[in-house]
This record gives C-alpha cells, sequence and structure tokens, in this order.
C-alpha cells in the first residue's frame, strides 16, 4: 500500500514542470515536497489523483496505474486520496454540515460501504470530524462565507476526512494564514496523521513547517529532484537551494532557537 | 494583409470555439443519459431561472409588443391594411422576436452568472475538489444548470409572447383605436399550430446556446479573476454571436420547411 512515481514528466507548453521524476511514499509517513513557486509541487499532487495527467511515466496507488484509468476507475482512487486544496474550496450555497456530508452521499462512498449512510450515522461522522479539526458544532448550520479563512481551512480538511481517506494530499495547506494559525494547521496535520495512521503528502515552500512535522523531504527544483532525504539529513544537505530555504528559515526563529540551529547546520 | 490574416483568424477562432461548445454539450449529454437522480436538481434550475428571470421577461415583453405594434401600424397605414396589425404583430412576435429577445435577456441574466458562478467556482478549486469527492462535476453542476436554462427558456417564451400580444392590444386599442376583437380576428390568418412549433424549436434551441456556452465558459475559466471576467465576457459574446448564426440558418430552414409543406399540400 503506497504510491509510487516512475519517471513521471509533465510539461506545459515549452515549459518542462516534471522531468522523469521517481519517488515513492512509506505508508503512514508523512511526506513534504518543497520547491519554489511554479516547479511542479502541485501538478505532482493533482497527477496522483488524475486531475491532471502525466506526459509520460507511471503513478502508483496501492498498484493501481493512475495514469491508465478512466474517469469511473479515478473516482475510485480519488476515494481512497482525500485531498485538502490551496483555498478551502468549500461549496458556497452549503452549509458546513452539507460540506463536510457531501462526501458521505457520493455514489462512490455509497457503492464502497454498500449503501448509503442512516441520516444519524451521517450525523454522528460529521460531528466527529468536526471536533477532530477542533471546531464546535455552532458552526453546522453557518455557511462558508460565515467563518473565518482559518475555520474554512479547518471546514475543508474536515470535510476531506470525513469519507476515511487512505492518504491525505496536502496544497499548500497554510497559504494566506497568519502564523499562528499555521502553527495550528502544521500540528493538526502531524497530529491526524499519526492518529488517524493515514499516509500524508504536503506540498509546500514552508521550510520551517517541513522540520517541524516531516518524516521525510522532497526537493523539487527545475523539474527535477534535488533531495528526498529525511529532514535531519535535509539540515547537512549542501545544496545552495536548501541551504537557502535553511537560512531563510533560522532567521524567522526565535534568537535562542536560532542559535541553536544555525550550530546544528554550520556544524555540518 | 493583416486585415485578411485577422479576419481568417477570427473565423478559425469562431468555429474552434463553437466545436469545443459542441463537444462540451455532447459531454454533458452523455452524463445526463448515465447518470441517475437528475430530476430534482433540473426541477430547481428551471424554479430559479425563472423565478429570476420572469420580471424582466414581463417588463421587455410589454414593451416589445408595444413597439411593434406601433411600427408595424406606421407601414399598414400606408397602404389600408391596418386591419392585418393584430395577426403581422403577433405573427412576428412569435416567430422572430419573441425568442430572440428572451434568449437574449436570458443570457445577460442567466448566461453571465452561470458563467461566473461555474468560473469562481473551477479558479477556487471547488470543482476540483468536488472531482476529488467522488462526483462527476458535470453531473453535480452542469446537467441541472443546462436543461433547467432550456426548459426556462420555453416557460419563458411563454409568458413572454402573452405579456407581449397584451401589450400591443392594449397599445392598439389606446393608441390607434383598434380594438381586441379586430386586433385578434386576424390572427389566425397569420399564425399556426406550425408557427408555434418554430417558437419553441427557435427558444429551446437559443435557451440550449445559451446554457452550453456560459456554462463551457465557466467550467473551463483559468487564472483567477481576471480568468473569471474573461469567462464571462466570452460567454456574452459568443452567446450572442452564435444565437444570430443560429437564427440567420433556422429561419431559412424553417421556411424552406414551410414552402415544401406547402407546395406539398397545394399538390394533394
Amino acid at each position: 500500500m503506497s504510491i509510487r512515481f516512475d519517471r513521471v514528466s509533465k510539461s506545459f507548453g515549452t515549459k518542462r514542470v516534471l522531468d522523469e521524476v521517481s519517488f515513492d511514499v512509506k505508508t503512514g509517513e508523512i511526506l513534504f515536497i518543497l520547491g519554489r513557486s511554479g516547479m511542479g509541487k502541485s501538478v505532482t499532487l493533482k497527477q496522483m489523483i488524475g486531475l491532471l495527467k502525466a506526459d509520460s511515466g507511471n503513478i502508483f496507488v496501492d498498484d493501481q496505474e493512475v495514469t491508465r484509468l478512466n474517469e469511473n476507475q479515478l473516482a475510485g482512487v480519488r476515494q481512497k486520496c482525500g485531498m485538502v486544496f490551496q483555498h478551502p474550496a468549500l461549496l458556497d450555497s452549503l452549509t458546513v454540515f452539507e460540506n463536510i456530508a457531501f462526501g458521505l452521499k457520493t455514489p462512490q462512498f455509497i457503492k464502497r460501504q454498500g449503501g448509503p449512510l442512516p441520516s444519524e450515522e451521517i450525523q454522528r461522522r460529521v460531528q466527529q470530524k468536526l471536533s477532530l479539526v477542533h471546531l464546535s458544532t455552532d458552526v453546522l448550520e453557518r455557511f462558508p462565507s460565515e467563518l473565518s479563512y482559518g475555520m474554512q481551512k479547518r471546514v475543508s480538511l474536515a470535510r476531506t476526512l470525513a469519507p476515511s481517506p487512505s492518504y491525505l494530499l496536502f496544497d499548500e495547506p497554510t497559504t494566506g494564514l497568519d502564523p499562528i494559525t499555521t502553527n495550528a494547521i502544521n500540528d493538526l496535520i502531524h497530529d491526524l496523521s499519526k492518529k488517524l495512521q493515514v499516509t500524508s503528502i504536503v506540498v509546500s515552500h514552508d521550510m520551517a513547517c517541513a522540520l517541524k512535522i516531516a518524516d521525510r523531504v522532497l526537493v523539487l527544483d527545475q523539474g527535477k529532484i534535488l533531495a528526498h532525504t529525511t529532514r535531519a539529513q535535509l539540515k547537512l544537505s549542501k545544496e545552495p537551494l536548501i541551504r537557502d530555504f535553511l537560512s531563510e528559515t533560522l532567521a524567522l526563529l526565535p534568537p535562542e532557537e536560532r542559535a541553536e540551529a544555525r550550530a546544528e547546520v554550520t556544524a555540518t | 494583409m493583416n486585415a485578411i490574416r485577422t479576419l481568417i483568424q477570427a473565423t478559425m477562432g469562431f468555429f474552434q470555439e463553437l466545436g469545443a461548445t459542441a463537444l462540451f454539450f455532447g459531454r454533458v449529454v452523455r452524463t445526463f443519459r448515465n447518470t441517475q437522480d437528475n430530476f430534482q436538481p433540473i426541477l430547481a434550475q428551471v424554479a430559479f431561472v425563472s423565478y429570476r428571470s420572469v420580471s424582466t421577461v414581463l417588463f421587455a415583453g410589454v414593451f416589445v409588443g408595444a413597439i411593434l405594434v406601433l411600427q408595424i401600424d406606421l407601414i399598414l397605414s400606408k397602404y389600408d391594411a391596418e386591419i392585418f396589425l393584430g395577426g403581422l404583430n403577433t405573427s412576428t412576435v412569435i416567430r422572430e422576436v419573441g425568442p430572440l429577445i428572451i434568449s437574449f435577456l436570458l443570457a445577460g441574466k442567466i448566461g453571465a452568472f452561470t458563467a461566473a458562478e461555474l468560473g469562481t467556482m473551477r479558479v477556487t478549486e471547488q470543482i476540483d475538489a468536488i472531482e476529488c469527492l467522488g462526483t462527476n462535476p458535470i453531473h453535480y453542476l452542469v446537467v441541472p444548470r443546462l436543461f433547467g436554462i432550456m426548459i426556462s427558456s420555453l416557460i419563458l417564451l411563454f409568458i413572454g409572447l402573452i405579456v407581449s400580444v397584451g401589450g400591443a392590444m392594449s397599445v392598439a386599442w389606446f393608441a390607434r383605436g383598434i380594438n381586441t376583437v379586430e386586433f385578434a380576428s386576424s390572427i389566425p390568418k397569420f399564425v399556426s399550430i406550425s408557427t408555434f412549433g418554430a417558437a419553441l424549436l427557435k427558444a429551446l434551441i437559443y435557451g440550449g446556446i445559451v446554457a452550453t456556452v456560459s456554462c463551457h465558459r465557466g467550467f473551463t475559466a483559468s487564472g483567477g479573476a481576471r480568468g473569471v471576467g474573461q469567462a464571462v465576457t466570452q460567454a456574452a459574446i459568443y452567446t450572442n454571436l452564435y444565437i444570430l448564426f443560429a437564427n440567420f440558418t433556422l429561419s431559412h430552414i424553417l421556411d424552406l420547411i414551410e414552402v415544401l409543406a406547402n407546395s406539398a399540400r397545394g399538390v394533394s
């Protein structure tokens, strides 16, 4: 049970964003995909669930070759992979309850369950997922426009969790959030991944976040993998881009933590 | 040379867009045929579109009838043929003006709204989220809107024709002293069942154009707020162009059918 990329390439016009990229994701781990903007991080994520088609190469999700699946078969893969988008992507016309319950009423979910869930069970699951993302049931009847951006992100996460996916894919989960909410979302990703024992892939350019919660980190640049390693090993990297990322991250740390981290990095 | 090149490019663009729109329509129809539970969402859209447009149709219908009756009377009075005012006015409204005005009103009010709504959903990844949760977005979003707008165009045409003829009768009476009986007496000479059939066919096709173009432009929007703006503008431009193109073609075909039918009747 894992996700594997095998020599995957993808171009947009003349720009090659992925150039024969190969890597795998181990079951239960949190993999961080880091890189500058426009380096194919989100493209990598979207290709896993067939929202974008790879030009060449193979992508396996639980031994299913995603690039060869039709729309119906892809719907099955998407049920296994819950995706949290850069924007909260909540349906404006539905309440929080209806948004979270959306994935519990789809034909794919009903097929997987062997029948529709009773309304009491849907209610129970929605409330359970809401408490997992630390939101109270007061928000259930509200519309997304009545919530703060941070709360919308949490509801989006609850909606993704509702159908109990095996994989969680996060596309820039902390973009547009203040530092406190960013920390809270990062902790949430870590805690949920470990608590629910799901495999998580997080696309971000937030090195501090990667150093905090990632089991392994994959750095993409110019369509190639620059590093695919543990966070401890990443700190020892001599790649200029990674050093730049690290020094930018260190600058944001409090003075005492910064000195400690700088000593650790420069010791290499 | 540049002017010719621009003209060729514009013509090619027109037909390329027409082809893409036709393919999109085919995709929606296939989805409709292959999915269930479409009836209720379509009905909800019919109610929504009709409710939102009925006031504009009532207002426009009265004035269209009133303007036409004044213009036609101006010409007929030169030949002392005011007796035909009711028939000519009603025939013109049913054959041409009614379906055209209804479709232009729908394009302005519902087409722009639909393109903006779907475009926003696309650029804020709501459509991707629906897909990821295991629901076909064409089934969930486009099928109800497309068939809802098409059915509504028939309902609105019916309402529009009634108020238009009512408006024409009122103006004929108050401004020209032609009473209701005189006005109505010439209608059967100019209007038959086939006239209504032609009007319904036109309204259905024009409604289909409004719905398909606006859904297509919105569904394929990209590039943030600017992309949504472009989608709405293009939806408005292409809808009007296609309706005029379809009106020209349909009018010729329907006239030809009528001529053939009349000659066949004459032979028999």
